[in-house]
């Protein structure tokens, strides 16, 4: 049967980069999860509610875990930043029995449902990448991605602050090789695959923004990359929409088509392209279908 | 007895080498040994030239950081046996911290660090005359609650070093200086609030982190610059800094997209940051529209709106 979650696909997935929210929609039942709406679920306030009123990030972020906790689900998310903003508000009321206390009187205030601390929250890539998530995978026959060359690109928010995720060592990260050598694609390894994107500043500071994504990028071209794949859509702007600026800027091409993490797996498994929409990407992912056989 | 093979930076300018390169040395040593005893007797037993700042050998000083196998730690404070364990090598790789100039192997130029701590003026400016009683400035046991994290930073420069704003910006006030600076701008005693948030919101301040987390992550004394960092763009907006940084409006438009609506509006978002160089950059924002990557210009509304409406009317921010 299959596994239901929360689905928090987060705003950016909802919004500029719906290529994602459809295919992880359409991964779903592949992977034997079941994706339920969170109607009254606001935005996770991306680290810049928690920047300007913490207080604030707080109360809005434990009234998103109370609606799943009504759900009676766990919360599924495909964004580093929203797992992050998420994770740390849970961390920090399921720790603090006080603070639990005095966020609830405000979601009451308000006319929100309290929590009670009993939802978790996780990421796709954590999900699908255990054992378990793996084994579900095997059991689709993957097509395979056909010797692909995959250069993961973890960022900044789904590794650090390793208190708050945990999932796996940050300095050394592999929940994603694991899965790009289960789909039959060789890992390209870099070093930068775990710095900083420069999304969070691109808007007010891109011209320090595109010096810190020109990291990654090229460290992944050096390494002979078919594609990048980031399983955060802040991350997948900065390396996609942004790559040309960061060309511009750095004086250098990359030509780096960058795969969302449920492309990927869409790509090994035979998803219909339609639904994947590689049409929205600023960077063409001809070159990786062709390879992949598709 | 455990053996280990250290691959060390060198870099000697005023030898006949002057170029940097990698030392290789094997140490033979006991079970327990810190990184820095290791370097320690390299240096009193194989080559009395290898540099190493350090001083209080106790993880107090600051002075002895530098990078083990890619990641910044205290030498004093880090077991050999632990990083072989990590990395499943029988070598340990030994560089100066990042983000400085080397001087002299593993010793680096610490001034434009100290000139970013001057500069958030890490020091209590109180205002006005001490009490007239001749007692001191009193200060509750919950405010300074409020500051004991940040209290404990020792200045050794480990998030200094992993910064990755930092790298692209090396103007960047930096990890330490700021939560230096939130150490006396969260402080009840101090007279000028305002005049610290402007300070910390300039253009090198606050705005330019990019919240990697390598500062929160590297610390070894628990600081958590990262979070002081946010606490400072709290204050800035406690004290109705100004709104012209495009680093404070980006922060606005996510507040205003929480009021009108409940999810990011990014139509609103991007003009909103920086309406100059909005227009300028028309051309990028045509190949977005193009790519269908140009959402809705009317806000997205979750359900029960109100109740968020209500909360951020309510909550009252306790920075």
């Amino acid at each position: 049967m299959a596994k239901s979650f929360a689905y928090y696909p987060g705003c950016v997935a909802e919004f500029s980069s719906k290529e994602l929210n459809s295919t992880t929609k359409a991964l779903a039942p592949m992977l034997d999860i079941e994706l339920v709406p969170m109607p009254s679920a606001t935005c996770c306030g991306a680290g810049d509610i928690a920047e300007a009123k913490p207080n604030l990030y707080l109360a809005l972020n434990v009234r998103i875990l109370s609606e799943a906790e009504e759900m009676g689900m766990d919360i599924m998310t495909i964004c580093n930043v929203c797992t992050m903003n998420l994770r740390r508000a849970n961390k920090m009321v399921k720790e603090d029995p006080t603070l639990l206390e005095a966020v609830n009187a405000e979601l009451t205030k308000a006319g929100a449902r309290p929590y009670a601390g009993g939802t978790d929250v996780t990421h796709l890539l954590w999900y699908i990448s255990t054992e378990e998530g793996l084994a579900q995978l095997e059991k689709q026959g993957p097509r395979g991605l056909n010797g692909l060359r995959v250069a993961p690109y973890y960022g900044c928010q789904l590794l650090r602050p390793s208190s708050v995720m945990g999932f796996e060592d940050p300095d050394k990260p592999q929940s994603m090789e694991r899965l790009i050598r289960a789909l039959g694609g060789e890992v390209a390894d870099y070093e930068a695959k775990s710095k900083c994107c420069g999304f969070p500043i691109i808007l007010a500071r891109e011209s320090v923004a595109l010096k810190e994504s020109h990291v990654a990028l090229s460290q992944a071209r050096d390494a002979g990359a078919d594609c990048m794949v980031t399983p955060c859509p802040l991350c997948h702007l900065a390396m996609d929409a942004y790559q040309r600026k960061a060309e511009i800027a750095n004086n250098t091409e990359y030509n780096m088509p960058v795969l969302h993490l449920p492309q990927l797996l869409g790509l090994a498994l035979g998803l219909d392209r339609q639904v994947m929409q590689f049409s929205k990407h600023m960077v063409p992912v001809a070159p990786v279908a062709e390879i992949v056989g598709v | 007895m455990p053996s280990t093979t250290f691959k060390i930076f060198r870099y000697q300018p005023d030898a006949a080498k002057p170029e940097p390169y990698y030392q290789d040395f094997t140490l033979e040593h006991e079970e327990k040994k810190t990184l820095l005893d290791a370097i320690l007797d390299l240096q009193n037993e194989q080559d009395g030239t290898l540099a190493i700042r350090y001083s209080c050998r106790s993880a107090i000083c600051g002075s002895c950081a530098c990078k083990a196998d890619g990641r910044t730690v205290l030498a004093c404070m880090q077991q050999v046996e632990d990083l072989k364990a990590w990395s499943g090598k029988d070598t340990v790789q030994v560089d100066p911290i990042g983000n400085f100039t080397p001087i002299k192997d593993l010793v680096v130029d610490m001034g434009p660090f100290w000139e970013k701590v001057k500069s958030v003026k890490p020091f209590l400016m109180p205002d006005g005359p001490p009490p007239a009683n001749g007692k001191e400035r009193i200060v509750s046991k919950e405010d300074m609650q409020k500051l004991v994290k940040e209290t404990n930073c020792i200045l050794c420069a480990a998030c200094y070093s992993e910064c990755n704003s930092l790298a692209a910006d090396p103007e960047f006030v930096g990890p330490a200086a700021l939560a230096w600076g939130y150490r006396f701008n969260g402080d009840v005693r101090d007279g000028y609030p305002k005049t610290r948030a402007k300070m910390y919101t300039g253009k090198h301040g606050v705005w330019d982190c990019t919240r990697c987390n390598f500062c929160n992550e590297r610390c070894p004394k628990g600081v958590d610059p990262r979070d002081a960092i946010e606490k400072l763009g709290a204050i800035a907006f406690r004290e109705g800094r100004s709104m012209k940084d495009a680093g404070a409006r980006h922060a606005k438009a996510f507040l205003i997209s929480m009021q009108t609506g409940g999810k990011l509006n990014e139509t609103l978002l991007v003009p909103f940051t920086d309406p100059i160089k909005a227009q300028f950059d028309l051309p990028f924002a045509l190949k977005m529209l193009q790519k269908g990557k140009a959402p809705s210009p009317f806000p997205h509304k979750v359900k029960n709106l109100d109740q968020v409406k209500k909360l951020m009317k309510n909550v009252k921010e306790t920075i």
